[in-house]
This record gives structure tokens, C-alpha cells and sequence, in this order.
């Protein structure tokens, strides 16, 4: 009896192995291209400033549908992209949700091993002249706005200094106390008195004896509202 | 010899078996309905029929009641659904509650009721065909609450999505081909009037009275002054601030500006129906705020429009009572969502703080409720404030002394400091007085307040401690009531300059409120829209407002919302209140891009003529 149940488990396992066994081989490759490149800002030709996740590339493979959804590249602090793990195709790519005049449309191109390319997209406002100071463990940062075009620009919203403890800062990287209650809220349209004015933002009560890295943000009211930003300065507070 | 006669009998017999089996099988007809399948014939032959048929058409609306979750929806048979604390006011600052953000719930649930729609129209389809059997009078009513069903269901599409495809026949299938039933999206503005229409006919064919359970005429047109009203606004302030793209370009999604009057005007038309049919409640005028609570507890309310029924037998009731306050006042559950400071402060500042800066003191916690308005004493629970003889004893934590002012204190919120006691657990002592209440603020979770203040609106003081569990709660959810009507009334009235309409509906609110009246020169759209927030604080209207004024980004952007956190002071044995962040201090961002969810990838998948999607998804 003992010997009858074994062996009928031999044939079921038997069975269900030829049942389940699989025959195709997929035919698909894997996704193994790469996608990189930079952002680079119009005006000057240089790597546009952002920081994390401030832009996104957007990626429609339209080989694979007439429809694809949509994937996401975040851009690194650097102001460069990469995606290594990309199926090999024909895509329609294009920067979004950053702080630019939006591109009317991206451009197709083969991704095929590792494939690169560079965006050039125009700042709506830009940071210029920016200087800094500490009274006590109060950072001063002064500045210039500039837009690069100034007609259609939409509403300046508002601007904001951003603090962190490493060198990753920005709105998605800051001390919210330091940031928050220091922005200056602008809502209005670009005129020439903006274009001539030195902002100034403060932040007080720095913790002394830290050292901080600081940066402005200004930003329009687009669809994104995202913020273009200064470089990043670095501020030894002295200890008390 | 025998034996051989038996095999042979056998074997005739079987073959007998075999023969009448196959005559049978064969030859006859089986045209016999199914016992177990209701036939058309059954429902739309007689009243029961179509009353059942409405039953469950009734069960698929999507009301928006206290189970109701813009990130999960409307959890029908959900085990989940206990969890009231996941109100959509905790997505914007009306609450903060479980929710990390505002994204956890901005992209909606995927809602498609297309089968639902389906059910309506295949008795629409029906109805007449079998008018035989019933007068023209019923056959009437049926048709205008079936249009009333379907303007509700299109109503909450197209608040979500903008334009969606209008299906008003019976598809089938595999009779009509997929590329027939691949319909493509109508545009925003041609769904609104399809939902007017609808409504317009609604209010013509049904009776002035039913069931609340059930839609009447006025019930119609208390919708359609909501409708409208959304739409009017859609056009007027979403043509100013949106997303561009190809959606938009089409008017799949966005309204144009010049549309705007036509749609205040039909609100304000179809609230004017509602003149003298109901009236806001005020049996209690003498308590204000008894009055106030008493409105969302009272069956026979004549505010109340068209209500939402729960009871324990069918095992729909719900969880309000255990999961909108703490444990400490309940039989079961936790709660997870609290009004801000910011909610609470609409109804006026709270007078904390004395001209040199120091906090007041108060020798006693509910002495903050002094002089405030009795509906906000009926919406929210205050420090001190009682229920079923259990005080809301909310303390953030014990200063041993101070001496320095409020605002040195407030903004860093570190969880301890000299002379300053916070806890995680209302069992811990300083100097034998207990740190935190029983009811909060703990340094610790969220299943006490966060913020200081708990939802008092809904919450039924009558109910034993020991019956405010999980499903026990059996009050209804009052879907339309007058007050609202009122307030669609002063809004569309404002918008086309008719301030005289619009001052009677606010004042009106403003009496029964205990609130002081204001003159028209007062009157701006700020105001109304502010008595609108605080007259319909936490019955899931606020997302919808955000939406449809298209501010919710500008309330919304990297905002962290306050609480009013209760200290005692131990040398002085008083009270003092800090206007701080809640303890958690989340912070909430609406992008513009919300302002549409996106149609959801299944539907995209199934139907490519949905494509273009909403902007920037």
C-alpha cells in the first residue's frame, strides 16, 4: 500500500512537471541599454543648475506602443541623467517638470546600447551676482534675478533661500526652519523694476560653529513650479 | 443455463437503458428559464421589480459618507472600512491625519462606473418597453430618478477627470464589435450639460417627496445647483490657472471662461427650486451649539435632503463614533485625524498670547472655549471640552516654569528641554502630575490628537461608551443639506453680482450659526467661500472646493499646518496654549497636475481612444 502511494506521487509530480514545463524561449531582450546625457542651460552653454530629482526626462518608447506610458528619469544634482536598465527601442524623450521654457516636443531617437544625448532648455529666471555674508550667525545672501525672456514669463511666485548640512540642497533637500519662514513672496508679473532690484534673504540663528551650505531658489508659475536656483555657497559659522 | 439467460437479460436491459437515455437527451426542447436568475420579465412587470432594481442602483452611487476614501473610495465590503480616520480633509490641512502628503490620495482610486452607468441605462432602455404594466405617471417618476442616478454618477466622473465618454444607450457585447464600444472621451463642457440635462429632466418627471433615502425633485435640483455650481467655477478660475496640454487643447479637460455665467446662472436658478422646501434646523435656538449638534443627529431634520441610512442588521453601519475620537471616550478602534489650527482659526483667532508676548494663562483648560462660536464648539472638541462625561484633559506636556514669551518657544519643537516635560505615554509622572493627557498630546503616535482638537461633528454624545465600537455607529450621513444649498446660492449669486441673494443665504447661515451677521459691503467672495468651509467643515466638501477655485496649489505648497498645544505650568498651576506645528509636522504640496487625476492605465489599456491622457501625466 505504502509502495502504491509512492508511486503515484512519483507519477503526479511526473505529470505536473510536463504540465508545467515550458517549451518557448522568450524572445525578448533584456532591458540592457543605457540612456544618459545633461541638461544644459541655453544661455550660457554650460550644465544647467538644479538639484535632485529637479528635472525629470521623460521617456515614451514608442516602439513598443502607439501609446506608451510614460517613464521617468530624475536628474542627478549634477544636472545629468542616466538609465542603464532600458529596453532597446525607438522612444520619444523629453525634459519635464523642471524649471524651463517647455520644449514644444522632444525628440525621437534609438536607444540602442549606451545611447546619449544632450538637452538644451532655457531657464525662465536665473540667479545672478549672488553674494553672501554672515552678521553674527546670520546669513545675508544678496542677489540679482534675470529672465532670460521676459515676455510670457508666467507670475514670479516667490523666493526662498534653502540651507542643508551637506551639499545636496534644495527645496526637496533643507532645514525647513531655517527656509520656510524666510522666503519672500513675490507674486507678481516680471517688470524692469524686478530685473533691477538686489533681493536680499536673511537666515538667522545659524547653529554656531557648523559649517552649512546655502543656495537661492527663485520660481515662476508654470505648471511645475519648480525652482531655479544660484550655485552653492558654502558658510562656516563661527563658534560662539 | 440460467445463469447464461441472466447475462443475456443484462445485457438486453442495459441496452434499453441506453436507447431511452439517448430519446430523452434528444429530442426534447430545453427552453426552460433558469430558477435561479432573475428575468427582466420578473422586475420590470411589476413595482417590486423596479424598486428592487433602484435598491441596487441606490447601493452603486458613489456618496461620499463617512466611509469614503479619495485614495481607496468608497470601500464597499472593504475590511478596511472601519477606518473613517482616512478622510479626505486630511489631504488638505482641513485635518492632518495618516496620510503622509497630499499625493497619497491626489491620483484618486482609478474610479470607472461604467457597469454602473450601464445598470442605469438598461432600465432607462427598459422602462418604456414595459409601460403596459404601470401608469404613465410611475412610468415618469422611474424615468426621472433613473436621470437623477446618472446625472449623480457622471457627476463623479467628471469632477475627477473633466471629460469622460457619455454613454447613454445599452451597450453590448459580443453583439456590437470592440471597436464600436471603444468610445472616446466627450469634452468637459459637453459632460456638464449632459448632467444639467439629465437633471433638468429629473426635476420635471419626479414627485416633491420620497423616502430621504431616495431622490425627489428637489432633490435634483439641490444636485444640480452643486453641479453647476463646480462647473461655473471650473470655468472661471481653471481657465486662469492649470497645466497646458494636449487634454487641454482638445476641452477634454477645462472649461471655457466665456461659459461661466450660463453655469452660475443654472445654480442659481436650481437652488431657487429648493425655496421653501426645507429649512436650516433650529429646533434648539436657546443653545446654539446644542442646536448645531443636534442637526447631524436628528432623523427628522427638515435641513437635512436627501440622507445615507446605516444599520447594524444589513451590517452597514459604521465606525464614526470609534475612530473620529481617541479610545480614551470609545468602546474600540483609534483615531488618526485632527482639525488644525488653521481650520479652527477660519471661525477667528484664538486669543492666546498677551501684548508683551507672554502666553496668557488659564486656570482652567476649557477656559479657551470662552466667548467662541457655538458652531465651532458643536464641529470640533476643544481642550476641556466633555463627552459622555469624559474631559478631553489634551496636554501637550508640564513647564516647571516660564517665564519668556510664546514665540521663543514655539517653531523648533524639540521633544525636550530644561524645565519643559513632554512623554510618549500618559502613564509617565512629573512631580506626581501626569505629563501628557489621556487624550493627548503624546510625543509618541497618533492615536491621540496631534493638534489639540478633535472632530465633534457626527459624533453621537447619546451613544454608551460600551456601544461606540468598530460598526456600531448607525447615524446617517446627510449627503445634501439645505445649508449647503444656501451656500451654493450666495456663491453663484456673488459670482453674477447679485450681492443682496447672496448676503440673505450667508446672514441666514451666519444666525443659526451663532456667528454675527455682516453687511453687504463686507461681503466678498473670500467671505462666502470661508463661511462655506466652516459651515461644511469635515463633511468631504473641502477637496472639491480646493479643486474647483483652483487654489489648492497655492494652499497647498510645501504648507505645514498647526495645532494649539496645551501646556501646564507647574510654580503657577495654570494653563498657557502655543500655536505650534501639529507634532508631526508633515508637510502637504498640491501640483498643478491634480487639479485632473489621471484616467486610470487599466481603462487606457482597454480603450486608446481615451488617449490624450490629462496633462502632465
Amino acid at each position: 500500500m505504502k509502495r502504491n502511494i509512492k508511486i503515484k506521487s512519483w507519477i503526479l509530480l511526473v505529470i505536473s512537471l510536463c504540465l508545467f514545463a515550458c517549451s518557448e524561449v522568450d524572445n525578448y531582450n533584456g532591458p540592457d541599454s543605457s540612456f544618459e546625457g545633461r541638461i544644459i542651460d541655453e544661455t550660457t552653454g554650460e550644465i544647467f543648475v538644479t538639484e535632485t530629482g529637479g528635472i525629470q526626462i521623460q521617456l515614451e518608447e514608442l516602439s513598443w506602443s502607439e501609446t506608451p506610458s510614460p517613464q521617468h528619469i530624475p536628474i542627478k544634482e549634477d544636472g545629468t541623467f542616466e538609465d542603464s536598465q532600458l529596453f532597446s527601442g525607438h522612444y520619444l524623450v523629453m525634459p519635464i517638470n523642471g524649471p524651463f521654457w517647455p520644449l514644444n516636443q522632444g525628440i525621437e531617437l534609438d536607444i540602442n546600447g549606451s545611447t546619449s544625448h544632450d538637452f538644451e532648455v532655457l531657464p525662465y529666471l536665473k540667479i545672478e551676482n549672488l553674494e553672501y555674508s554672515l552678521e553674527g550667525n546670520t546669513l545675508v545672501l544678496n542677489f540679482n534675478l534675470k529672465a532670460p525672456i521676459s515676455e510670457g514669463l508666467p507670475n514670479v511666485l516667490d523666493i526662498k533661500p534653502f540651507v542643508n548640512i551637506t551639499n545636496y540642497v534644495g527645496n526637496g533637500a533643507t532645514i525647513s526652519q531655517y527656509s520656510d519662514p524666510n522666503k519672500i513672496d513675490i507674486n507678481a508679473a516680471w517688470d524692469s523694476e524686478m530685473a533691477s532690484t538686489t533681493y536680499e534673504l536673511r537666515v538667522s540663528d545659524l547653529k554656531a560653529g557648523r559649517k552649512f551650505y546655502a543656495r537661492v531658489g527663485a520660481r515662476v508659475d508654470d505648471s511645475f513650479k519648480k525652482y531655479n536656483y544660484s550655485q552653492i555657497v558654502e558658510v562656516d559659522v563661527p563658534s560662539e | 443455463m440460467l445463469v447464461f439467460k441472466l447475462k443475456k437479460m443484462k445485457i438486453l436491459y442495459k441496452y434499453i437503458v441506453v436507447v431511452i437515455g439517448v430519446l430523452t437527451v434528444s429530442c426534447n426542447d430545453l427552453d426552460v428559464d433558469p430558477l435561479n436568475i432573475i428575468q427582466d420579465k420578473d422586475i420590470f412587470n411589476n413595482e417590486n421589480g423596479v424598486e428592487a432594481y433602484f435598491a441596487g442602483i441606490y447601493n452603486t452611487l458613489p456618496v461620499e459618507d463617512f466611509i469614503y476614501r479619495q485614495d481607496a473610495g468608497f470601500m464597499r465590503n472593504d475590511g478596511g472600512r472601519w477606518q473613517c480616520f482616512y478622510h479626505p480633509g486630511a489631504l488638505t490641512g482641513e485635518l492632518v491625519g495618516p496620510y503622509g502628503s497630499t499625493y497619497d490620495g491626489a491620483g484618486g482610486f482609478g474610479y470607472w462606473p461604467y457597469s454602473d452607468i450601464r445598470t442605469v441605462n438598461y432600465l432607462i432602455h427598459n422602462l418604456p418597453e414595459n409601460a403596459q404594466n404601470f401608469t404613465e405617471k410611475q412610468i415618469g417618476e422611474w424615468l426621472g430618478e433613473a436621470y437623477f442616478c446618472r446625472a449623480f454618477l457622471y457627476f463623479s466622473l467628471v469632477k475627477r477627470y473633466g471629460g469622460i465618454p457619455i454613454i447613454k444607450d445599452v451597450q453590448n457585447y459580443p453583439e456590437q464589435s470592440i471597436e464600436d464600444l471603444q468610445v472616446p472621451r466627450d469634452k468637459e463642457i459637453d459632460v456638464w450639460n449632459f448632467i444639467a440635462d439629465d437633471l433638468d429632466m429629473a426635476i420635471d418627471l419626479m414627485p416633491e417627496s420620497s423616502d430621504k433615502g431616495r431622490a425627489n425633485k428637489y432633490v435634483a435640483a439641490a444636485l444640480k445647483s452643486r453641479a453647476m455650481l463646480y462647473a461655473g467655477t471650473i470655468a472661471k478660475y481653471g481657465s486662469q490657472n492649470h497645466v497646458s496640454g494636449e487634454a487641454r487643447d482638445l476641452g477634454l479637460v477645462g472649461i471655457p471662461s466665456a461659459k461661466a455665467e450660463d453655469l452660475f446662472r443654472q445654480s442659481l436658478e436650481a437652488s431657487r427650486i429648493l425655496d421653501g422646501q426645507y429649512s436650516l434646523y433650529k429646533k434648539r435656538m436657546d443653545d446654539k451649539e446644542q442646536n448645531y449638534v443636534d442637526l447631524f443627529l436628528d432623523p427628522e431634520s427638515p435641513e437635512s435632503i436627501w440622507v445615507k441610512d446605516y444599520s447594524l442588521t444589513s451590517g452597514s453601519a459604521h465606525s464614526w463614533d470609534a475612530t473620529m475620537t481617541c479610545r480614551f471616550m470609545t468602546a474600540d478602534g483609534l483615531s488618526r485625524s485632527y482639525p488644525t489650527l488653521e481650520t479652527v482659526e477660519r471661525f477667528g483667532e484664538l486669543d492666546v498670547v498677551n501684548d508683551d508676548g507672554t502666553p496668557k494663562r488659564f486656570d482652567n483648560l476649557s477656559d479657551i472655549t470662552e466667548g467662541i462660536e457655538p458652531r465651532l464648539l458643536a464641529s470640533v472638541y476643544f481642550p476641556g471640552s466633555m463627552l459622555r462625561d469624559i474631559e478631553f484633559d489634551i496636554q501637550r506636556g508640564i513647564y516647571e516654569q516660564f517665564s519668556g514669551t510664546a514665540e521663543d518657544e514655539i517653531g523648533l519643537n524639540p521633544p525636550n528641554e530644561q524645565y519643559r516635560h513632554l512623554a510618549g505615554s500618559t502613564d509617565v509622572l512629573f512631580e506626581g502630575k501626569q505629563v501628557i493627557g489621556f487624550t493627548g498630546i503624546s510625543t509618541n503616535g497618533d492615536d491621540k490628537t496631534r493638534t489639540g482638537f478633535y472632530v465633534r461633528k457626527y459624533i453621537d454624545y447619546n451613544k454608551e461608551q460600551s456601544s461606540c465600537g468598530l460598526y456600531q455607529s448607525t447615524q446617517s450621513w446627510i449627503i445634501i443639506r439645505y445649508a449647503e444649498v444656501l451656500l451654493n446660492r450666495a456663491e453663484a449669486a456673488y459670482e453674477l453680482g447679485e450681492v443682496d441673494e447672496a448676503l440673505n443665504a450667508i446672514n441666514d447661515i451666519k444666525d443659526r450659526a451663532g456667528a454675527g451677521i455682516v453687511s453687504s459691503g463686507e461681503l466678498t467672495i473670500d467671505e462666502i467661500r470661508n463661511e462655506r468651509n466652516k459651515e461644511l467643515a469635515f463633511e468631504k466638501h473641502y477637496w472639491w472646493d480646493l479643486k474647483r477655485w483652483a487654489i489648492a496649489d497655492r494652499v497647498l505648497d510645501n504648507t505645514k499646518f498647526h495645532g494649539l498645544l496645551p501646556y501646564y505650568i507647574l510654580d503657577e498651576d495654570k494653563y498657557i496654549f502655543l500655536k505650534d506645528f501639529e507634532t508631526f509636522q508633515r508637510t502637504y504640496t498640491f501640483e498643478k497636475k491634480f487639479y485632473y487625476e489621471p484616467i486610470p492605465g487599466g481603462e487606457l489599456g482597454k480603450n486608446p481612444n481615451l488617449y490624450p491622457n490629462n496633462p502632465n501625466y
